[in-house]
Formats: structure tokens, C-alpha cells, sequence
């Protein structure tokens, strides 16, 4: 039964890990990246809930007052485009995001 | 020193020891919680320091583009980050914050300093200094120096009550070495009087001239027991004691004798139930003035013609006489000096103010019984 559950757990975070590559590393590319967007959010928005939750707002419904990015790159990239993923896919690729670059757990 | 004096630097030192000690207190309390604050202060302002320092190391950690970040450690301080939701992000103290409200705050010999941050670096909305809080004995300090200057202020107080006093312990000392030597002054020729009396052959004399010369002899003898009342209140506390085992039978035969005359005068009768050999461990002079003054006191203000009884028993000595009587409040004021209820005698109302110093002296209960009309009993009990 432990075996099996744990079976099943494994397998879910590989396939989250998948959709996590498919989703979003396939434009934001590499780790530098993702990890300038983390720290960005986490100076302004400091905890993980509301950290997720300004992200989440974002990409569903992406505006230049939400944006964290400075103006000039704004001005050069403009506003992004609004996700399509579902609500529940979105969130839980921000999970994803947030476990593995948060800073919190990188301080030792 | 007189005892009114004695009370006078008392209440006089008492008065000016409170009012100065409230004031050192005061003063004292005051600097206390000044120097406290002083402290409290000087240890926020090495926080505020701590804090900017950690700050500074929490921006540059930020930016760096490690995969592990190494939470910055200080010698002189510990810290932790929390977010803004106050969870904790990282520490390096042995307690956790849970109240936010107090920026600066001691717990257990160490301070403490919380102060917000933005922007958050590495998510820090917060950041608490923990510091051990430097050992300042303001107290001890602050109690030795008080008991220096309470030292100090009751010596002064001591010399100023003396200077103060001065003049009027002069005056005092004036007044009452000009009574003691009147009254020695009288003391010479009252002697002188009865003396002559004594000598002068009655058998010489008509019926009219020696009840004129009795008349004398009983004025100077009132004359003299005033002076021995007056000898005994100005040397009070002065005089020589000498107690020894007294008679009393003798000394209340004597003091009876002594008082036959005036007795005589107003046609009195003594009755006596004296027991013999009843030894009381006093001053003669004392029991004397005490026995005199209850004695003259029957005589004086008891009616004509009546009897006074004498009691003497191991423990008791009665006199009682068919006077006028005093009322319950005449009772309860007659120890008062100077208190007289029958002007149209004379004396000087201390009579009963001395019997009662010397029964007080000696243990002695004092009972009166009275009764207005009837007469008056004086119990003495020991």
C-alpha cells in the first residue's frame, strides 16, 4: 500500500515537473531568469501567499501597474500576454515555481 | 534635657528627617528611572546600529546570484527575519518572536529590537536584534549615595534642631533657675517659722495667743508641703533616687502626725486600721509627697467635724473622707496639672498630678471612689 501511494506520488511530480518544463520553461527559458522574477517578488511582495497570489494575478490578467518589471523594459517588451492556462493548471505551476526558487529555502 | 524639650526635637526632627527623606526619595526615584532610560536608550541606539548593518549584508545577499544564500552572522549580535505576515524566515536566536507590538523590550538579561524593512529583501518584513544588555548596577550605586546623604541630612538635622533650639532652651533654663532659687528662698524661712513655733512655751501663752500661733504653725506647714510639691516637680527626673525597704505604717503614723494640727483645726478624727510592718520597696521622699498630698487633699475639701479612715493592709493603702465629693468628670480630669474644682481652697492643683507620677513610678493602681456629698476614697494598690 506505502509502496503504491508513494508510486503514485512520484509519478505526480514528474508529471508535474513536465507540465512545469512545458508550460513555462519553454519561454523563460533558464534558471537566471526565474530567478531575477523571484527576487523581484519577493522584495515587493515578501510572503509566499501573497507572493503566488501577485503572480497569479499577472499572468492571468497582465497590466502595467502589476507588472514587476522596470519601465524601460516594459517600454522594450511591453506587457506580456495573458496566460491560457486554467486557473488550477496556473496555480499549480506556481507552486511549482515558488518550491523550487524561493529564497527562503535557500538561506542557510 | 526636659522632657518637653525631648518631644519638641523629636517631633521637630521627625518633621524635618520625612520631608527631607520624601524629597531624596523623589529625587533619587527619579534619577533612577532617568538613568534607566538613559540605559534603554543607549542600548536601542547600539540595536539601531546592529540593525543597519544587517540590512546592509540582507540587500547584498539579495542581489547575489548563488543557488544558497548564507544568512549573515554577527559576534556581538543574533538576529532573525521575519515575513510580513510574521512568519519566520530565518534565525539565529533561541526564542521566536510572537508579539510584534513592542519595538524595543528586555527579557531575561538580553534586549531586544524589532524594526520593519522594505523593500524586503529575501522576503524580510522584520528584523529582531537579540543582544545580552550591558550590566549597569545603577541601584546599588544609587543606595549606597542615599545612605551617605540620609547620614549626612540627620546629622545636620540633629545640630540645626540644637541651634534652633537654643534660645528657647536658655529661656527655659532662665525661667526655671529663677523658681529653683525662689523657691529656695522660701524654703529658709518657712523652716524658720515653724521652728520657733516649735520652741515657743505654750503654757506662756493665753487661750487667744496660742490659737493664733496654731493658726501660723498650719500656714506654714501648707506653705511648706507647696514648696515640697514645687521642690519635687522642678527636680522631676533630677533628684537622687534612693529606694529602699520603707515602713509604711511608720511613715503613714508619721505623716498623720504630721497633719494633726490642721486636722485639729477643722475638729477631724482620724480613724486608723494600719497593719504594722507593711514594707514597700520605694524613696522615702516620694512616698512621703504621695502620702502628703492624698493626705492634705482629705483634709482640705472634707466638711467639718467628720472622719477620715486610714487603711493600711500588704497590698493596699486607703484614705477616706466625708467631704464634698467629685463628679465622674471631676474623676476622669484630675490628673491634669494645674486642674483645680474648688477655687475657694488653696494649692495649686498639682497635687494629684504628682500622686500620680509617683504611683506610675512604682506601679502603683490608683482607685478613686466618689460620691458628691459623701466623701471621697483614694485606693492604692500594689
Amino acid at each position: 500500500m506505502v509502496k503504491s501511494v508513494s508510486l503514485f506520488l512520484i509519478l505526480c511530480t514528474l508529471l508535474g515537473s513536465s507540465e512545469f518544463e512545458k508550460n513555462c520553461l519553454t519561454c523563460h527559458g533558464d534558471d537566471f531568469r526565474f530567478n531575477i522574477i523571484m527576487k523581484k517578488y519577493t522584495l515587493k511582495y515578501s510572503t509566499k501567499e501573497r507572493i503566488k497570489n501577485a503572480m497569479f494575478e499577472y499572468l492571468k490578467y497582465p497590466s502595467y501597474e502589476k507588472s514587476i518589471l522596470p519601465s524601460e523594459y516594459i517600454k522594450k517588451f511591453g506587457i506580456k500576454e495573458k496566460s491560457e492556462l486554467e486557473d488550477k493548471i496556473l496555480k499549480e505551476m506556481l507552486d511549482i515555481y515558488y518550491d523550487r526558487f524561493n529564497l527562503k529555502s535557500k538561506l542557510y | 534635657m526636659y522632657s518637653g524639650e525631648k518631644k519638641t526635637i523629636i517631633y521637630v526632627l521627625v518633621l524635618y528627617l520625612s520631608s527631607t527623606l520624601l524629597l531624596i526619595a523623589t529625587l533619587f526615584t527619579s534619577y533612577y528611572f532617568y538613568k534607566q532610560e538613559e540605559l534603554a536608550d543607549s542600548e536601542k541606539n547600539i540595536l539601531k546600529k546592529y540593525t543597519l548593518e544587517l540590512k546592509e549584508r540582507l540587500s547584498i545577499l539579495h542581489e547575489e546570484s548563488a543557488q544558497r544564500f548564507e544568512y549573515p552572522r554577527f559576534e556581538n549580535f543574533k538576529s532573525a527575519i521575519y515575513d510580513l505576515d510574521k512568519n519566520l524566515i530565518f534565525s539565529t536566536m533561541d526564542i521566536k518572536i510572537k508579539n510584534f507590538e513592542k519595538e524595543f523590550f528586555k527579557k531575561e538579561s538580553k534586549s531586544y529590537l524589532i524594526s520593519s524593512l522594505t523593500p524586503y529583501y529575501l522576503g524580510a518584513a522584520y528584523i529582531v536584534i537579540e543582544k545580552e544588555t550591558k550590566k549597569v548596577d545603577i541601584l546599588s550605586g544609587l543606595i549606597y549615595l542615599a545612605i551617605i546623604v540620609i547620614i549626612i541630612t540627620i546629622i545636620t538635622s540633629y545640630f540645626l534642631v540644637n541651634l534652633v533650639l537654643k534660645p528657647l532652651r536658655d529661656n527655659i533654663k532662665l525661667l526655671d533657675n529663677f523658681i529653683k532659687d525662689t523657691t529656695h528662698e522660701l524654703n529658709t524661712p518657712i523652716t524658720a517659722i515653724l521652728t520657733n513655733i516649735e520652741t515657743i512655751d505654750s503654757s506662756n501663752c493665753d487661750e487667744k495667743s496660742l490659737r493664733k500661733l496654731q493658726r501660723i504653725k498650719i500656714a506654714s506647714m501648707s506653705i511648706s508641703n507647696i514648696y515640697e510639691d514645687l521642690v519635687y516637680l522642678l527636680l522631676n527626673h533630677k533628684t537622687s533616687i534612693q529606694n529602699e525597704d520603707l515602713n509604711l505604717c511608720e511613715i503613714l503614723t508619721q505623716r498623720v502626725n504630721y497633719f494633726a494640727n490642721m486636722a485639729n483645726q477643722k475638729e477631724l478624727n482620724f480613724i486608723l486600721h494600719v497593719k504594722e510592718s507593711v514594707y514597700f520597696f520605694a524613696d522615702k521622699q516620694k512616698m512621703e509627697r504621695l502620702i502628703d498630698n492624698i493626705l492634705s487633699n482629705a483634709i482640705k475639701y472634707t466638711k467639718k467635724s467628720t472622719t477620715i479612715t486610714i487603711i493600711l493592709d500588704d497590698s493596699l493603702l486607703s484614705i477616706e473622707d466625708e467631704g464634698k465629693g467629685m463628679s465622674k468628670k471631676e474623676i476622669e480630669s484630675i490628673y491634669e496639672r494645674y486642674r483645680r474644682f474648688d477655687k475657694t481652697q488653696g494649692g495649686f492643683g498639682i497635687g494629684y498630678s504628682i500622686i500620680k507620677s509617683i504611683a506610675d513610678e512604682y506601679a502603683i493602681k490608683i482607685d478613686i471612689e466618689s460620691q458628691l456629698d459623701k466623701g471621697t476614697k483614694v485606693t492604692l494598690t500594689w
